[in-house]
């Protein structure tokens, strides 16, 4: 496994359109990805989860990742959320 | 067979019914067809699914923009959710039909929306409701009616018309609309006569009423529609169909007029639009401004806030195609009838008496002034738009809207982003407290704009949309226009522009009392401007002032109604 904290800079944090590029880029790897944050877990394939997570703007989550390809998958998860998710 | 309702829309429309009805899924009855063809049912069930909500979300790509069409995709993401499918056969898995397990697994995720802390998430409870209900008629198999693709002369027999009806609706090829709910001043009235639609409303029952397919007449200037009409009356509707297109036609020839009365001094008629693509057809129709811009529908029909680029591009639009001409932006006027899920305002005993327009505004400062930066920018374009506070009850309130004007003019000036610095802000008479304090008022508002919709509704104590006091809204009551006539008075003397933008400005009879009261701006409806500079041409102010006189003497809305109606009468 590995793991990696970022913060979450976009303005409206994980909502709808964040989350869905989100799952649709890491859906794209055969590892499991999780994101927790404040003792809150949430599945990173899952919008539904990372929605109902509400992981707003400054919060710092832990990106988990676990399974093959998981190196890649942290890298492009990690360039994601720090990048603003589509949004900043 | 005839039925009666409000008229709500004027004109009339020949056609067949096309009905849209709220469905309920019973699915008590659906039999388990085994896991294995239950679980084939649900995955077919979400590829079309899938299928219809990508051709949807291009569509409103092409009419709204980017970013509804990436809440429909959305959609499709969601229920793709590796969680969301796995419980849905794990449902199926124990014995339950797909519609069950559909059912159960939305309801459940509904439900835990519905629960979280935030705000804006807590709306997500809507989206997965949206889903389920879609994805349960199509496994039902009672697809919705596509309103982009109805046969011509269809009328639309619905509950109620909704806004996003309006976008997906073709309106070339609807004759006219019927709908169970709405008053004359509903949404459903203003968005029929925003598409220049025959509409009859208020209809109870009609839903049911009606056979889909069944011939139909509405008369949406009556206020009537007949049910299979033999082919005697339908000849005799399509001769009154024809002379109403002839009037029409007569019309055009004030297109390109300045507004004059008989004396030949100068009024303004203006446009009321709720979207930039309505700006259009106010120009089509010879407006001279648009009197009143709703912005409620950038949030509507979506999940979250419209960014400031957002509002920006779609005032900057307006902004841009009036050119010279001016614009007044209604600032988000929510509340009362007008819902925005997401905003989660909560429900409320008395909507029309709580927490609304510049109330919400102003206790959601960050969200207002996102509004205000958008239309102080696009205003820097042509130096042509104004702010209109919607439900101004106090000094203060217009105090606190402009301090906050202030700050973002200041932020805007620290950013170096160009805006209007010297935008004009006004006010919307439409409560009785602007009215008894439309003098002080006047020393804070640039301008008064009478929302005669909300002001007689608040004057007369009765709900615009309840069918059952509706016979109390009138216009022509003596309290109304005694109130109409004081703002406008008031706006005199102190030397500001007094506008009216409420459905009065179009009421043919009332036309003499505004001019002998000197109202000088009319905004109505696009359909409505051509009629308006028509009427105000044929009078001269001394005959406006003799009726006026008389019809103010009077002390019932009956009397005042049946007095001006003669006068219209005896001058044709």
């Amino acid at each position: 496994m590995v793991s990696q904290k970022v913060t979450i800079i976009n303005p409206m944090g994980m909502h709808m359109r964040p989350a869905q590029l989100f799952v649709n880029e890491m859906s794209a790897f055969p590892c499991e990805v999780t994101l927790h944050a404040d003792g809150r877990e949430a599945n990173g394939k899952s919008i539904l989860h990372l929605m109902a997570a509400c992981l707003k703007k400054g919060t710092e989550v832990e990106v988990r990742c676990d399974g093959a390809q998981e190196k890649e998958a942290l890298e492009k998860a990690v360039e994601l959320i720090s990048s603003g998710l589509g949004e900043a | 067979m005839v039925v009666r309702g409000i008229a709500a829309s004027d004109g009339i429309g020949i056609g067949k019914a096309v009905c849209i009805r709220e469905e309920t899924y019973t699915f008590s009855d659906a039999q388990f067809a085994g896991k294995e063809k239950e679980k084939e049912r649900l995955e077919e069930g979400i590829a079309s699914f899938t299928e219809e909500t990508k051709k949807l979300a291009e569509k409103i790509r092409k009419s709204s923009g980017e970013k509804e069409a990436d809440i429909l995709l959305g959609h499709i993401t969601m229920l793709h959710d590796p969680f969301m499918l796995s419980q849905m056969q794990e449902n199926i898995e124990t014995g339950r039909c797909a519609e069950n397990a559909v059912d159960a697994v939305c309801t459940m995720y509904a439900d835990m929306f519905a629960a979280v802390e935030d705000e804006l998430m807590r709306q997500r409870a809507a989206d997965v409701r949206d889903i389920k209900a879609r994805l349960l008629a199509i496994l039902s198999g009672k697809a919705p009616i596509d309103l982009s693709r109805l046969p011509k002369d269809s009328v639309l027999v619905a509950k109620e018309l909704t806004p996003s009806m309006t976008v997906e609706l073709q309106t070339e090829n609807v004759s006219a609309i019927l709908t169970e709910q709405g008053g004359k001043t509903s949404h459903s009235a203003i968005l029929a006569r925003g598409l220049e639609l025959p509409a009859v409303l208020g209809v109870a029952g009609i839903t049911e009423t009606v056979k889909e397919g069944e011939g139909l007449i509405v008369d949406g200037t009556e206020g009537m529609a007949i049910l299979s009409p033999d082919t005697k009356t339908t000849a005799q509707y399509r001769k009154k169909q024809e002379k109403a297109r002839e009037e029409k036609k007569q019309l055009s020839v004030y297109r390109d007029r300045p507004t004059k009365d008989a004396d030949g001094q100068r009024y303004e008629v203006f446009a009321n639009i709720g979207s930039p693509k309505e700006a259009e057809q106010a120009v089509q129709n010879g407006a001279e401004g648009i009197g009143l811009f709703r912005t409620e529908f950038l949030f509507m029909d979506r999940s979250s806030l419209p960014s400031e680029e957002e509002q920006y591009d779609a005032y900057a639009e307006v902004a841009r195609y009036m050119k010279g001409k001016k614009v007044v932006i209604r600032t988000l006027d929510v509340g009362g009838d007008k819902e925005i899920p997401y905003l989660s305002m909560g429900k409320e005993e008395n909507p029309f008496l709580g927490y609304r327009a510049i109330r919400y505004c102003l206790s959601h400062k960050e969200q207002f002034r996102v509004q205000l930066r958008a239309i102080l920018r696009a205003g820097a374009i042509h130096g042509n738009l104004c702010i209109m506070l919607p439900f101004i009850t106090s000094v203060e309130e217009i105090r606190e809207a402009k301090a906050l004007l202030e700050v973002c003019k200041k932020e805007l000036r620290n950013e170096g982003k160009a805006f209007d610095e010297k935008i004009s802000v006004g006010i919307m008479t439409e409560t009785p407290a602007s009215v008894l304090l439309a003098e002080l008022l006047a020393k804070e508002a640039d301008f008064f704009s009478i929302g005669t919709n909300d002001l007689t509704q608040y004057i007369l104590a009765a709900d615009r949309g309840n069918p059952k006091v509706e016979y109390l809204y009138d216009e022509c009551h003596p309290a109304v226009l005694r109130g109409i006539q004081k703002v406008i008075e008031a706006a005199k003397k102190a030397g500001i522009p007094v506008a009216m933008c409420g459905a009065a400005a179009a009421e043919a009879k009332l036309i003499p009392l505004f001019l002998a009261w000197g109202l000088e701006e009319f905004s109505v409806t696009p359909s409505d401007i051509l009629p308006t500079r028509k009427r105000i041409s044929s009078w001269r102010k001394s005959d406006a002032k003799a009726a006026e006189k008389e019809a103010m003497g009077l002390s019932t809305g009956a009397g005042i109604a049946g007095y001006l109606t003669g006068v219209l009468k005896n001058r044709e």
